[in-house]
């Protein structure tokens, strides 16, 4: 297996990620994560070498934190754009999740169209879970009609945060959130469940691309909002191999722990060991060593 | 009041009632939103710092943080205080025939009210009832039905017991409990149908509200509950002596699964672990296993298998073992342990004949364990 890439984009002199006057910095971050990750220098180019032009492609966010910690919508809406602009057709572009609670309480507002990118949750009429259990390994679920219906492509852009139980929840555990029944696989440290609905084919086979909101990082006692813990890294983290981002995600978390004296995951006996299982069933690279890092910042 | 009334009352009242489980898709492609749920403060957890909390209801201990909810997907904390979002709502109302939950020995030929919330905190993989009990309540159509209005209902329809069954009472273990308090103001008793899994102090305050607990014991290996239902054994255990020493009447259910656990010398253990335990007059059921939910490769269980595990856990001493899920079977009736003779014939939840008067066996008058009247 050759070496996978992961670009991390930083904003020079840091980000509002709430303020309008930073959605030129968000694209231009998008802009230049998509060329270094694809080696195509112009946006169509490295849209296209990511999705075909007929995809219906869902970008799947993390709002269970709320407002505070979770996808930001100006994130999620500036991709969005940024890929319409890119080649794609807007309408064919669904940010969702669980709930549409959930969206509403981090600060999205529901559009079912016409005109922008689609915003819904799976309980929206007309979306729903499947009605076929799938039994995948250790995995019983109802995928969301969202994932395994209507998208043809799928972007994991999920918030990186420390997490009680799985370590760091990053861009697999993201989808949790399109089965019907994440609260049962969270024993083990979501070990190896995390892996496996990855693996279900209702997202291996449509995965693209993992994006993590890296803006603010929940480093310690999450997943809930602790402005204490939050660090404000203003980046984005690009990867193809689903595994080796989350990997460089956690390497950030660790990073943040360290720097404020606090015990790695490991010594708190929560690391995220889904990673390590995820690369022995061939999902990606969880080895840091085997992961070409790269960093950069945009003006 | 004969069933048909009921449910032809019920459903007119808005209630949400099925002949049977309600079907997967009707109730999974109903969302409620949250604020449809109830909001009702959870017992038996203590705060943290920080706005987390950690539940003390069952033994996984959930420590969660803002926004989170538990591994029974019912609780949920909000800004450090916790939540219960099922309280008064019930996603299933049925009149069964008590001897379908199985109790054979509380008042036998009797219907109780049935009725359940969403959720569960255990995952078997053979789960019956998986498409209310794995699922979060905004998941699955549910109606407002509260304690008193349960508890009337109960009386109204003629129904001597409320059972808690379909899914894990013990996560809506505050709406159980007010439920069967109103019951017992009405002389309705309360029948809880559970897996075990519930901490101490809830049971034992639970045991003081409720006239009948049956526990299913899953099995007599640890590594069959973590692999199948991912729980403990130690604590269903528990469960079932403290019930066992309570005034509650205790049943006990194994569902025999091929290969998984029916292992005749871990029945015999476990036959010999009961009459230790909880005594030789407590009522086990040996269930036949149908392929559901995430265990469909395996047959049903053979019937000769079921009866071999009966006649086990006789010839240890118990004196009331029965077959579940086999209609017409011999197996399904009671007999008395002092002639041997049947007081009890049933066909299926069907009971066609009793013979016991006073506790006693008709014919020669051994008493008879159990809650009769």
């Amino acid at each position: 297996m050759t070496r996978s890439r992961v670009v991390i984009i930083k904003a020079a002199g840091g980000i509002d990620p709430v303020g309008p006057a930073d959605r030129p910095k968000l694209l231009r971050m998008f802009q230049r994560g998509f060329a270094l990750l694809t080696g195509e220098p112009d946006d169509r180019g490295a849209v296209m070498s990511v999705f075909r032009p007929a995809d219906r492609i869902g970008i799947k966010v993390n709002t269970i934190g709320g407002r505070a910690i979770s996808t930001r919508p100006e994130v999620s809406l500036a991709l969005a754009g940024w890929l319409a602009g890119s080649g794609l057709p807007e309408e064919n572009i669904v940010v969702w999740d669980r709930t549409n609670r959930e969206l509403r309480d981090a600060g999205y507002r529901l559009n079912r169209g016409p005109g922008g990118p689609q915003v819904f949750g799976t309980d929206t009429d007309g979306a729903g879970y499947g009605e076929e259990l799938l039994a995948h390994l250790n995995i019983g679920s109802l995928f969301s009609k969202i994932q395994s219906n209507f998208v043809t492509a799928s972007v994991s852009l999920a918030i990186l945060k420390d997490h009680g139980l799985a370590g760091v929840t990053a861009g697999m555990k993201n989808y949790f959130g399109a089965i019907h029944n994440p609260n049962k696989y969270h024993d083990f440290h979501c070990d190896p469940f995390v892996a496996e609905v990855f693996d279900a084919p209702p997202v291996k086979a449509k995965h693209r691309l993992s994006i993590l909101d890296a803006l603010v990082v929940q480093y310690h006692r999450g997943p809930s909002f602790h402005p204490q813990w939050a660090e404000k890294f203003g980046g984005l983290v690009f990867g193809f191999d689903p595994v080796a981002a989350d990997r460089v995600g956690w390497a950030l978390v660790e990073r943040f722990r360290a720097a404020k004296g606090l015990p790695s995951l490991k010594e708190e006996g929560r690391e995220p060991a889904y990673l390590a299982t995820a690369e022995r069933m061939g999902l990606g690279r969880a080895d840091l060593a085997a992961i070409e890092t790269v960093e950069e910042a945009v003006p | 009041m004969k069933r048909r009334e009921f449910l032809r009352d019920a459903a007119g009242a808005g209630l949400v009632i099925g002949t049977g489980l309600p079907s997967l898709c009707s109730n999974l492609h109903a969302f409620a939103e949250k604020g449809n749920l109830s909001h009702v403060e959870a017992r038996y957890y203590k705060k943290l710092p920080d706005r987390e909390i950690e539940c003390e209801l069952c033994p996984r201990a959930c420590r969660l943080g803002d926004k989170e909810r538990g591994y029974c997907g019912v609780r949920e904390n909000e800004g450090g205080t916790y939540y219960t979002l099922v309280y008064g709502k019930a996603c299933s109302v049925n009149i069964d025939p008590i001897e379908k939950k199985p109790f054979f020995h509380f008042l036998p030929g009797t219907t109780a009210l049935s009725m359940a919330s969403a959720g569960c905190n255990v995952n078997c993989k053979f789960c019956q009832n998986w498409e209310i009990s794995q699922v979060r309540p905004e998941q699955v159509d549910h109606q407002d039905f509260a304690p008193e209005t349960a508890a009337a209902q109960a009386e109204a329809y003629g129904c001597p017991s409320i059972a808690y069954t379909y899914t894990e009472p013990t996560v809506f273990f505050e709406y159980m409990y007010d439920t069967a308090v109103a019951a017992r103001r009405r002389q309705v008793r309360s029948a809880v149908v559970t897996a075990g899994h519930i901490n101490p102090q809830p049971l034992a305050d639970l045991v003081r509200v409720v006239d009948a607990i049956k526990v299913d014991l899953k099995a007599f290996n640890q590594k069959f509950y973590a692999d199948y239902v991912r729980g403990e054994l130690k604590t269903v255990l528990e469960t079932i002596r403290t019930v066992a020493k309570s005034k509650a009447w205790l049943e006990i259910v194994y569902l025999v699964i091929p290969t998984l656990n029916d292992s005749l010398a871990d029945i015999r253990e476990m036959a010999r672990w009961v009459k230790n335990e909880a005594g030789d007059r407590v009522p086990l059921h040996f269930s036949r296993f149908q392929p559901l939910y995430l265990v469909k490769n395996l047959p049903p269980t053979p019937v000769s298998t079921l009866e071999a595990a009966r006649d086990t856990a006789l010839s240890e001493g118990l004196k009331f073992v029965y077959l579940g899920n086999v209609p017409g079977h011999p197996g399904e009736n009671t007999y008395c342990p002092g002639c041997a003779k049947p007081v009890i014939r049933r066909t299926g939840f069907n009971v066609d004949d009793i013979q016991i008067k006073g506790g006693r066996c008709k014919s020669c008058g051994a008493p008879i364990a159990g809650v009769w009247a």
